[in-house]
């Protein structure tokens, strides 16, 4: 292979790491530099980590987690779409969590003050977090029901068909396994819960899947076959859900006024999150070794309160983004003019503020 | 320079857009390179990496450059023009030009002060 060629085929391996819509913006031009670059030092580590470093930052970038290189709606929906992700995953975590909790409360109450505290104070922002999924899921909704009823369904389809076949198998799968479990309420004499027995064999089993057993395969094997696939299947069911939502989230033609309430309940949702957590870290703390039955925390329990520590993060950096975008140029130095700078869109500003990009990061 | 001498002086947003720049974070040393660099005139993206290399004796990596360009882009600070023979130029704005202007003015105040210290304290001139 000639030199020219194998440094083409470098670049074009290099470009894979940016995403599509990156790609064919800069693309050519990209590999055009690269092409040049590797000429003249065909062997570099440091450019290797450049592109790769350019390339997690421009897909993060493009899920509006980080910079201000999309266009100010574009950059709201894209934030609050991976906002939805994140409270999501946190979700998967903690759902498993405090339904764990609940059921344990079904059989009795706490033995110490802060798993009871704890288990209060996650009760109370599960409730939060369904008025806010409520709240936030009307709006989208209208909005992509009226797209359908003025026969403008396209790009929502997919999504939609995506959302309902999750919450479907999700929906079914949860109750066939949550009554299926005397421990998880459905037994009569389980009446002294903190929250509806219902509600916490709901949440344990399409949950169920969040478990310790997997790095216990010889126990694992016990497990009734159709359990197992529902273990198995009902993260792929959660995955339909979160990825159908955060697709309508992006596609919906969401009104301003929509998006700035939808990013008001972001960080409502920040906020109920961090209580969530909060709680959640004050029973791991508590509960530790010991026998305590279904109060007990483990090294699942430790684990999920990482993920949800990160789910967290990417949440108010997400909320941060797309609050700065719908509030529009003038009231924050990250995005600041990103509406009028577009390729193709109008050029020079006179007299406009001229702020460079990222300001906003670092003045927090 | 002809883009830079088009800028207002004496605008009332020179400080806000100098405070601005201070908030650049790890971005404000390719982005200034870069707009010093298209102060110049348009261009690409090989020529740009050249060009700032020899006057700044600083070698811009692909990926550092190209983030830094979408950045500015967005921002209304560069603006990109006809692509040829798959190299795209870019070409500063006024708005770009305003916002380097205010960012060098800052810069020079600060090498001024230090100057002057040094000559007086140490006699460094």
């Amino acid at each position: 292979m000639r030199p020219p060629e194998a440094a083409a085929r470098r670049a074009g391996t290099l470009l894979r790491w940016y995403p599509k819509a990156w790609r064919s913006r800069y693309g050519e031009e990209f590999a055009e530099l690269l092409i040049c670059d590797i000429s003249e030092r065909p062997r570099s580590w440091a450019r290797t980590a450049d592109v790769v470093r350019g390339g997690i930052v421009a897909r993060l970038a493009a899920a509006g987690l980080c910079g201000c290189t999309l266009e100010a709606r574009d950059q709201a929906r894209a934030s609050l779409g991976s906002l939805a992700c994140c409270v999501a995953i946190f979700l998967g975590f903690g759902v498993a969590m405090w339904s764990q909790l609940t059921i344990g409360w079904q059989w009795s109450e706490p033995d110490t003050a802060a798993t009871t505290v704890a288990t209060v104070a996650m009760s109370a922002a599960m409730l939060v977090f369904a008025l806010l999924a409520l709240a936030a899921a009307v709006p989208v909704l209208w909005s992509v029901a009226s797209r359908v009823a003025r026969g403008r369904p396209r790009g929502l389809l997919a999504p939609s068909v995506l959302f309902l076949a999750g919450a479907a198998v999700l929906f079914v799968g949860g109750r066939h396994f949550g009554n299926g479990w005397p421990g998880t309420g459905g037994h009569p004499w389980a009446r002294q819960g903190l929250v509806p027995g219902g509600v916490a064999a709901f949440s344990w089993a399409s949950t169920l899947a969040v478990s310790s057993y997997w790095a216990h395969p010889a126990a694992l094997a016990a497990f009734p076959p159709a359990e197992l696939a529902w273990m198995m299947g009902s993260p792929l069911a959660v995955a339909l859900v979160i990825g159908g939502a955060a697709m309508a989230v992006r596609r919906a033609e969401l009104s301003p006024r929509v998006l700035d309430f939808e990013t008001r309940l972001s960080t409502a949702a920040c906020a109920a999150m961090a209580v969530f957590l909060a709680g959640c870290c004050a029973w791991i703390v508590d509960g530790g070794p010991g026998p305590r039955n279904l109060f007990h925390a483990g090294a699942i329990d430790v684990a999920g309160a990482v993920v949800m520590t990160i789910a967290l993060a990417g949440a108010r950096q997400a909320a941060r983004l797309a609050r700065q975008a719908v509030r529009g140029p003038g009231s924050s130095d990250a995005c600041r003019g990103g509406s009028h700078a577009r390729p193709g869109g109008s050029h020079a500003r006179p007299g406009g503020t001229g702020s460079l990009p990222g300001g906003g990061d670092e003045e927090r | 320079m002809a883009a830079v001498s088009r800028t207002r002086p004496g605008s009332g947003h020179q400080p806000e857009r100098a405070a601005a720049l201070a908030g650049f974070g790890r971005y404000a040393g390719p982005a200034t390179l870069i707009l010093a660099s298209l102060a110049d005139g348009p261009k690409h993206g090989y020529a740009l990496t050249k060009d700032i290399e020899s006057f700044a004796d600083v070698r811009l990596a692909p990926g550092t450059l190209y983030e830094a360009l979408a950045r500015l882009q967005a921002q209304g600070l560069i603006e990109p023009l006809e692509s040829h023979d798959r190299r795209r130029p870019y070409r500063l704005t006024s708005a770009g030009a305003q916002a380097l202007r205010a960012h060098l003015d800052a810069q020079r105040r600060v090498a001024d002060v230090g100057l002057r210290r040094l000559a007086g304290n140490w006699g460094v001139a």
